[in-house]
């Protein structure tokens, strides 16, 4: 049996998207990859493609061009998965905030599960906020693999009718392990 | 006629790192046809540095334009504006700006150098080159305070000197670098494996770059005399500080790798001079006067000439500026090198390009 | 900087004359609202002597329909649309869309109207 448990938490896969962003936080992700600050020690490696991705890791703010691509690239990647902003401009605007052709930071378009300051980001912190994505990557995917069962059970009349009135519309959600 | 099929490269992809879409057309493996649509990234920074921005912050939101020549960027807009307002900038600040390019041309020339060695599927010449590459990071960082925004000219010089001791890490440094930069241009050269995808694809001629009005790496590596260190003595002396135009003829992707690793050598020369050479004095010189007038000032950016031009009022606030960044001259020339390319060394010319969306759309 | 003026109807063969291609080399073209005109500038530099700038300058109103240069100076298509498409200019053969999505503001480097 595969363990994929353990493998998923040991090495996601990073996809990287520049939504609009000054190229600064995109070197840093490169730096970040390189053997000084060697994220692969995680086990994370650098995808181009998003349906083999856990990480999504967004530099920059979101151009009128770009924000359906983000969308679009982010609807691609399966669950669990769990997105990263690189950078002020990709968290807030930052710099490019009011700008003609922006509309924001990231969390306008997709939710954002981590926020990495600095203009530019140093590859410390990307390393630091990735970290932390495993962790919520890894409540993310038990989130998933619990159990699912109706909440309301239909009611049997006394003629043996089911009743259907009280529809079975909740979920509970238990833990198998 | 034979089939035709159209491939995308983008807008996201792995060989890109910016957001940039080409529609490939292509005969069997062969492109035949391609078209370009680089403005994803276009943010309107230049509407914003003649509304929001008063002309002292500009050089700082020009940085934005481009992480990777944001110190090209600042210190154009800087000149443009000292022109403006006629401030005569000290010496020092001349070389310290000086300085800080340089740094900032190594560490842009080893990324794309190491992009390029990815793309053609070397993955462990990828390591090395970045590794190398932190060489010059570090040295940025102590000299500017930080690994990518430096943030370093401002309206009338620099805002930071140069402390003795930051000077003696980067010859020591540099000494440690210049051994690996010729392991790395040795590999480069005579690397076999390399140079079959790399000798001899995407290659263009001096002819064609010069009816494209090509400029850096991708045209000199045809042959074209253009460096914009060159002329300008007048604004930065880069001349009497050891500069020598590199050219090559081949304008292929090999020519631009060996133009790239050359010019690194003529960078640690003017790193050399300017040290040994550093002039005392003050590093700024502000003054009050307010911007008048219309000027234009060229530097060579990394990736080739980069203009700014600008035009004041009298106002706290520009009347105009426009970028022109060196990706933005290249657009024809990017299109036109693909046709008669294999597909599958699209990546690796692309990468060869260095090319530079951010500040193509600013 | 030498700049040289022209006029609408006389841009196109006046560059064409002036720009070879192995001695000039095109920088950009600008335009430049100066609130009831439009003033538009094309920048060259030679090879041999790069210090040496020269500028075509015309004024025209931003009605103007203003020919495009790029049959003789092959790469001046990007410089063009752009323009065309920052500054709501009406230029030969710009692309429309080049720069800005739909819902972008339209010419947005233009003065407000007060
Ligand atoms: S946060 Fe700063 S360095 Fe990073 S992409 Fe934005 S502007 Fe560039």
């Amino acid at each position: 049996m595969f363990e994929l448990k353990k493998f998923r938490k040991k090495s996601p896969w990073i996809l990287h998207f520049n939504a609009g962003g000054c190229n600064g936080c995109d070197i840093e992700i490169l730096a970040c990859l390189a053997p000084k600050y060697d994220i692969e020690r995680f086990g994370m490696i650098n995808t181009g493609n998003p349906k083999q991705s856990d990480i999504l890791l967004i530099t920059g703010p979101v151009t009128k061009r770009t924000r359906e691509r983000l969308v679009e690239v982010y609807n691609q990647m399966p669950e669990p998965k769990v997105v990263v902003c690189c950078g002020s401009c990709a968290s807030t605007g930052g710099i490019f905030r009011g700008m003609y052709n922006i509309e924001g930071g990231v969390d306008q378009f997709i939710p954002v599960d981590v926020y990495v300051a600095g203009c530019a980001c140093r590859p410390e912190q990307i390393i630091d906020g990735v970290v932390v994505a495993l962790g919520i990557l890894e409540e993310k995917t038990k989130e998933i693999e619990k159990t699912i069962k109706l909440a309301n059970k239909p009611v049997v009349e006394e003629d043996g009718q089911v009743n259907r009135r009280n529809m079975p519309a909740e979920l509970t959600y238990e833990t198998t392990v | 006629m034979k089939q035709q099929f159209e491939i995308p490269v983008g807008a996201q992809h792995i060989s890109l790192l910016e957001p940039l879409h080409f529609k490939l057309t292509t005969e069997n493996e062969t492109i035949v046809d391609a078209d370009a649509n680089l403005y994803y990234v276009h943010r309107g920074i230049e509407n914003a540095c003649v509304t929001k921005f008063k002309y002292r912050q500009v050089p700082l939101v020009v940085g934005r334009v481009c992480g990777l020549c944001s110190v090209s960027h600042g210190t154009a807009a800087a000149q443009v504006i000292e022109k403006l307002t006629k401030v005569e900038i000290p010496l020092r600040a001349k070389y310290l700006r000086m300085l800080v390019i340089e740094l900032d041309r190594i560490h842009s020339h080893l990324l794309c150098l190491a992009h390029v060695a990815e793309n053609s599927g070397f993955e462990a010449l990828f390591m090395q080159t970045m590794r190398d590459r932190e060489y010059s990071m570090e040295l940025l960082e102590s000299v500017c305070g930080n690994r990518v925004q430096y943030d370093y000219s401002i309206v009338g010089g620099v805002n930071r000197d140069l402390r003795p001791d930051v000077a003696a890490d980067i010859k020591t440094k540099l000494a440690l670098l210049k051994p690996r930069v010729q392991a790395l241009h040795e590999v480069f050269e005579t690397n076999w494996s390399l140079s079959l995808k790399n000798k001899g694809v995407g290659a263009i001629s001096k002819e064609l770059a010069m009816k494209l009005n090509a400029v850096g790496p991708l045209a000199r590596a045809a042959g074209v005399p253009i460096d914009v260190r060159n002329e300008t003595e007048d604004l930065l002396p880069w001349k009497e500080l050891g500069f020598e135009m590199i050219l090559d003829t081949a304008g292929d992707v090999y020519a631009r790798n060996m133009v790239r690793i050359k010019e690194l050598y003529v960078a640690f020369r003017i790193i050399d001079n300017i040290l040994n050479g550093l002039p005392e004095g003050d590093i700024a010189n502000i003054s009050k006067a307010l911007p008048e007038g219309e000027a234009i000032v060229r530097v060579e950016a990394p990736r080739g000439e980069l203009m700014h031009y600008a035009r004041g009022n009298k106002t706290n606030v520009l009347e105009r500026l426009k970028i022109k960044a060196p990706t933005f001259s290249n657009v024809g020339a990017m299109v036109e090198i693909f046709k008669g390319n294999q597909y599958a060394s699209a990546p690796a010319i692309i990468a060869s390009y260095d090319p530079c969306l951010s500040c193509t759309a600013r | 900087m030498n700049k040289i003026e022209t006029t609408l109807e006389k841009v196109s063969s006046d560059i064409g004359s002036f720009y070879k291609y192995d001695q000039h080399h095109f920088i950009v073209m600008n335009a430049n609202d100066l609130g009831d005109k439009i003033e538009v500038q094309w920048f060259f530099h030679d090879y041999a002597d790069a210090k040496n700038i020269t500028m075509f300058w015309l004024q025209c109103a931003d009605t103007d329909r203003i020919p495009s240069i790029n049959g003789s100076v092959a790469s001046a298509w990007v410089a063009e649309s752009e323009i065309a498409d920052l500054l709501g200019l009406d230029i030969e053969n710009a692309i429309a869309g080049f720069v800005l999505e739909h819902d972008s503001p339209i010419a947005p480097l233009r003065k407000k109207k007060k």
